[in-house]
C-alpha cells in the first residue's frame, strides 16, 4: 500500500497525460462531419413540407446546418419574432443538444444519421389574426416620430429579428400607431438592438404598449435580450400604439408583435 | 551533451518551431498595424544611423506619434515593432532569406526561443537537467503561447521579457552586492518598451524583495538592485522610444491613459458576451485552466504541491534567494489583476501569458519528483526510465494538444474543456483578430471574381492579395452595410458579437445560406456566402 502511495502521483500523471492524448484526438473528430449532415438534410427533405420550422442545437452549429439546408429557411422564418406559429419543427442536432423552440415537446420521430439527431415536433400552432411587421405602411405617427421608426432585421440579444426599430431622441418618447385586426391577445418582443451600441450605452430601452383600455409597459436592459409582452385584447379591429422611450440618444429599440386568437 | 547546449537546442527547436507553425497562420487584424509601424520605425533608425535625417520632432511625430489607434501606434511602446520591422528589412528586402510576413514575425519566434533558454538555464540551475528539459518542453508545447508567438505583437516577446527581467534579478541577488546588475534594469527597460504590463513586474519583485530584506534584517542589502530598475529600466525606456524624447511626461500620460481607459472589447466567456465591467473573478482562472494542456496543470499542481511541502520543511532549493517565492510572485503579478472585475478580459489567456514559466518550472519540477519517488519506490524501474516515462507522457500529451490546435489555436480548448466543440459547447471565446479568415481563401479563389465583404479581415486583405494567399480580382469591398451592400461574397468571422454580421448580410443577399463553412475541430470559425443571382 504504501509502495502504491508513493507511485501514485507519477501513476496519475501518466494516466492523465494518455488520456489527454486519447481525448484531444477525439474531441477533434467528435463532431459529425459533412457526410453526416448531408445524410440527414436528404432526409429532412424528402419529409418537409415547406414552411415547416428548421433549427439547430447547439446554437453554434447553426452555420453547418444552414449550409446543408438554408435554401429552406428563409429570412423571414431565421429571424421569426418566436416559434409559436409553428405547428411542425424539424431539429437537427448534435452532442445531444436540444434547441430552445422545442422544450417541452415530445418528438414524432427521431433518426441519427452519424451524430446527427433529426427529430420532427408537431404541435398545434398559434393563430395569427395579424402581424404588426405586415403594416409598417400604415403605421399613424407625427413625421419626425416616423422618421425614427424603420422595419429591420435586427441583431436583439445576438439572435436575428425582423421589427420595427425606433430610436428615441434623449429623454424622449416616440409614438407609432398602427391600425390591426386583433384576436383575443397581443404578443410581442422588445429588446435593444446592436451589441456595440449595447456596450458604449448602458441605460435600458422602454416600449409601452396600449390598445384600448389595456396597456403594458416593457423596459429591456442591455442584457435582457428579447423581452416578451402579452396583453388581453378584444377581437376586431382596433388601433395600437406602440411608445419607445429612451433617456440616452442612439438608443435602438426594437419590437415586433402579433394579434393571436 | 553539455547541458547548457541542451538548452541552445531547445531554444532552436522552439524557434523553428514557432518559424514553421506560424506559415499556416492567417493575418491577425491589429498584425497589420504592427507590421507597418514597425517598417516605419526601422527606416526611422537606419535613416538616423546613416544620417539621413536628424532627430527632428515632427519626422518623430508623424513616425512614432500621432493620434491614440492611429498609424504610429503610440499606443504601444516600439520594441517589438521596431524589432520587426528590422527583421523585415534585414531578412526579406536586403537578403531575401524568409517571406515578408515570416521576417515581420521572426523576432517574436526568436524571442519564444529565448524563453525556453531562460526557462531551461534557471531550472537547470536551481533544480537539475531534467527538471529544466521538462518545463522547457512543457513551454514549448503550449499551443496558445505557441500561436501567439509567432504573431507580430508584444504577447509573446513580453512573456520573454518578462521572465528575463525575473531571471536578471534572482542573478543579480547572487553577485557580489558591490557590483551594479546593470542587467536586471536592461532587462526591465526592454520589457517595458515592449508592453505596457512590464509595468506590473515591481510589484512581484518588491515584494520578494521586501521579503528578503526583512529576512537579512537590512532593508538596503541590495540597494542597487532597486536604483538599476528605477534608473536604467525608464532609461532604457526613454531611448527605444524617440517619441518619449519629445515630452517624457505628457507621453507617458498618454500611453498609460490609453490603456487604464482602454474600451473593452466584445468577449465571450462561458456563453455571455462581456463588455463591460464588472467581468467574473474566474475569468483568468477557468481560462487559463482551459488553455493550458491538463496534464502540464496536472504536473505544475504537484509541483506546487512539492514546493509547499519542501517550504514547509525549509527544504526548498536555493533558499537564500527564494526562486520559488519568486516564480509564485511573478505568476501573481502577470495574472493577478484579471482577478479584479475591471481589467479588461479581452484577449484572455494572452494578457496573462506572463504566468506559464511558472507554470511550466512547476510542472518540471512536479513531473521529476513524481518519477524519481516512483524509481526510489521500485527499485527496480531505473531514475532515467521513470522519468522518461512520466515526462515522455506529458510532453506528448502536449504534442498531441498542439497538434489538434493548429492553425486556429484561439478556437482550441484542452480536453479538459473537451477541445475545440468543448469550448464552443461551454460557449469559450472563439477567437479573435480575425486570424481565421485565411482559411477561406483558397475556396473564395474558385469562385468568380468580385468584390469581398472581408468582414474582421479587412485590414489584412491587402496583405493576403500582395502575398499571393489570394488572386488578384477579389477587392476588399468595404465596412458594415454598405460593404455588404457593394459585395458579391462576404465573410463571417464568427464570434458572438459577430452574429450580427450574419444578419446584416441576410438582409442584403436574401440568403441565410453560405457557401462554404470553415470549421476547426467540427466548430464553425468562419461563414463565407454569396450573392444569390437576381
Amino acid at each position: 500500500m504504501k509502495k502504491l502511495l508513493a507511485a501514485a502521483p507519477a501513476l496519475l500523471l501518466v494516466i492523465l497525460s494518455l488520456w489527454e492524448v486519447a481525448a484531444a484526438h477525439h474531441d477533434d473528430r467528435s463532431v459529425p462531419d459533412d457526410g453526416a449532415w448531408h445524410r440527414a438534410a436528404t432526409a429532412l427533405r424528402e419529409r418537409a413540407q415547406p414552411g415547416d420550422l428548421i433549427v439547430f442545437a447547439p446554437p453554434w452549429v447553426d452555420p453547418v446546418g444552414r449550409l446543408h439546408l438554408g435554401d429552406l429557411i428563409p429570412v423571414e422564418m431565421a429571424a421569426r419574432m418566436d416559434a409559436a406559429k409553428y405547428g411542425s419543427i424539424w431539429e437537427l442536432s448534435i452532442r445531444g443538444a436540444h434547441a430552445p423552440e422545442v422544450a417541452g415537446l415530445t418528438a414524432a420521430t427521431e433518426a441519427s444519421f452519424s451524430g446527427v439527431t433529426l427529430r420532427h415536433y408537431e404541435r398545434t400552432p398559434v393563430k395569427v389574426v395579424s402581424d404588426v411587421l405586415d403594416h409598417v405602411a400604415e403605421l399613424h405617427a407625427d413625421r419626425a416620430d416616423r422618421a425614427a421608426a424603420s422595419l429591420e432585421l435586427a441583431e436583439v440579444g445576438f439572435l436575428p429579428h425582423r421589427c420595427i426599430q425606433i430610436v428615441p431622441p434623449a429623454n424622449g418618447a416616440v409614438t407609432l400607431t398602427v391600425p390591426l385586426t386583433l384576436g383575443s391577445k397581443l404578443v410581442g418582443y422588445m429588446g435593444l438592438a446592436d451589441v456595440f451600441k449595447r456596450r458604449d450605452i448602458r441605460t435600458p430601452g422602454t416600449l409601452e404598449i396600449h390598445v384600448g383600455a389595456a396597456s403594458a409597459v416593457v423596459t429591456a436592459g442591455v442584457d435582457d435580450g428579447w423581452a416578451r409582452f402579452e396583453l388581453a385584447t378584444t377581437p376586431g379591429p382596433q388601433s395600437v400604439t406602440f411608445v419607445a422611450k429612451a433617456v440616452s440618444p442612439d438608443r435602438s429599440i426594437c419590437f415586433a408583435a402579433e394579434a393571436r386568437e | 551533451m553539455n547541458p547548457r547546449h541542451v538548452g541552445w537546442l531547445l531554444a532552436l527547436v522552439t524557434t523553428i518551431t514557432v518559424v514553421m507553425l506560424q506559415r499556416d497562420v492567417g493575418i491577425a487584424r491589429d498584425e497589420t498595424v504592427y507590421m507597418s509601424a514597425g517598417q516605419r520605425y526601422a527606416e526611422w533608425w537606419v535613416g538616423l544611423g546613416k544620417l539621413q535625417h536628424g532627430l527632428g520632432g515632427p519626422l518623430i511625430t508623424s513616425v512614432f506619434g500621432g493620434p491614440m489607434g492611429g498609424g504610429g501606434n503610440p499606443e504601444h511602446p516600439p520594441l517589438a515593432k521596431l524589432a520587426a520591422g528590422l527583421s523585415h528589412r534585414w531578412f526579406h528586402d536586403d537578403l531575401p532569406i524568409f517571406g515578408e510576413l515570416t521576417a515581420y514575425r521572426l523576432p517574436s519566434a526568436i524571442l519564444h526561443g529565448v524563453l525556453a533558454w531562460l526557462v531551461f538555464t534557471f531550472v537547470l540551475e536551481v533544480w537539475g537537467l531534467a527538471e529544466a528539459v521538462t518545463a522547457a518542453l512543457c513551454l514549448l508545447l503550449l499551443p496558445r503561447a505557441l500561436f501567439h508567438a509567432g504573431l507580430t505583437c508584444f504577447d509573446a516577446p513580453i512573456m520573454t521579457l518578462w521572465f528575463a527581467t525575473i531571471v536578471a534579478y534572482w542573478r543579480a541577488l547572487g553577485i557580489d552586492s558591490k557590483k551594479l546588475p546593470w542587467q536586471l534594469g536592461i532587462a526591465w527597460g526592454l520589457a517595458l518598451a515592449t508592453k505596457h504590463t512590464a509595468l506590473l513586474l515591481p510589484f512581484a519583485i518588491g515584494i520578494h524583495y521586501i521579503v528578503l530584506a526583512i529576512r537579512n534584517r537590512d532593508a538596503l542589502f541590495r540597494w542597487r538592485l532597486v536604483a538599476t530598475m528605477a534608473v536604467l529600466g525608464p532609461l532604457v525606456l526613454f531611448v527605444a522610444w524617440p517619441w518619449l524624447w519629445l515630452d517624457p511626461i505628457g507621453h507617458v500620460k498618454q500611453w498609460l491613459q490609453f490603456h487604464a481607459t482602454h474600451v473593452h472589447y466584445n468577449f465571450e466567456y462561458l456563453g455571455h458576451n462581456w463588455n463591460a465591467p464588472r467581468f467574473p473573478w474566474h475569468v483568468a482562472l477557468v481560462t487559463t485552466l482551459f488553455t493550458v494542456p491538463t496534464a502540464t496543470l496536472g504536473a505544475a499542481a504537484i509541483g506546487a504541491g512539492v514546493w509547499i511541502a519542501r517550504w514547509r520543511r525549509g527544504t526548498n532549493a536555493d533558499r537564500e534567494r527564494a526562486p520559488v517565492l519568486l516564480l509564485g510572485l511573478s505568476a501573481a503579478a502577470a495574472i493577478g489583476p484579471f482577478f479584479l472585475g475591471t481589467t479588461p478580459i479581452f484577449g484572455a489567456e494572452k494578457h496573462w501569458m506572463a504566468v506559464l514559466p511558472t507554470i511550466c518550472i512547476a510542472a518540471g519540477v512536479g513531473t521529476i519528483w513524481a518519477a524519481r519517488r516512483l524509481a526510489v519506490t521500485f527499485e527496480r524501474v531505473p531514475a532515467r526510465v521513470a522519468i522518461g516515462v512520466v515526462a515522455g507522457t506529458i510532453v506528448l500529451a502536449g504534442f498531441c494538444e498542439t497538434v489538434v490546435s493548429h492553425p486556429y489555436a484561439l478556437t482550441w480548448y484542452s480536453a479538459l474543456a473537451g477541445g475545440s466543440p468543448g469550448g464552443a459547447d461551454l460557449g469559450m471565446n472563439r477567437q479573435f483578430w480575425g486570424v481565421s479568415a485565411r482559411g477561406v481563401l483558397p475556396e473564395i479563389a474558385t469562385q468568380p471574381l468580385g468584390p469581398v465583404y472581408s468582414h474582421d479581415a479587412s485590414p489584412a486583405w491587402g496583405w493576403y492579395e500582395r502575398l499571393g494567399e489570394l488572386p488578384k480580382g477579389y477587392p476588399d469591398a468595404g465596412n458594415e452595410a454598405a460593404g455588404i451592400a457593394a459585395s458579391s461574397y462576404a465573410l463571417v468571422i464568427h464570434e458572438k458579437h459577430f452574429n450580427r454580421h450574419d444578419y446584416l448580410i441576410w438582409k442584403s443577399y436574401g440568403t441565410v445560406q453560405p457557401l462554404f463553412v470553415l470549421r476547426s475541430g467540427g466548430v464553425p470559425i468562419v461563414s463565407l456566402y454569396k450573392r444569390p443571382p437576381k
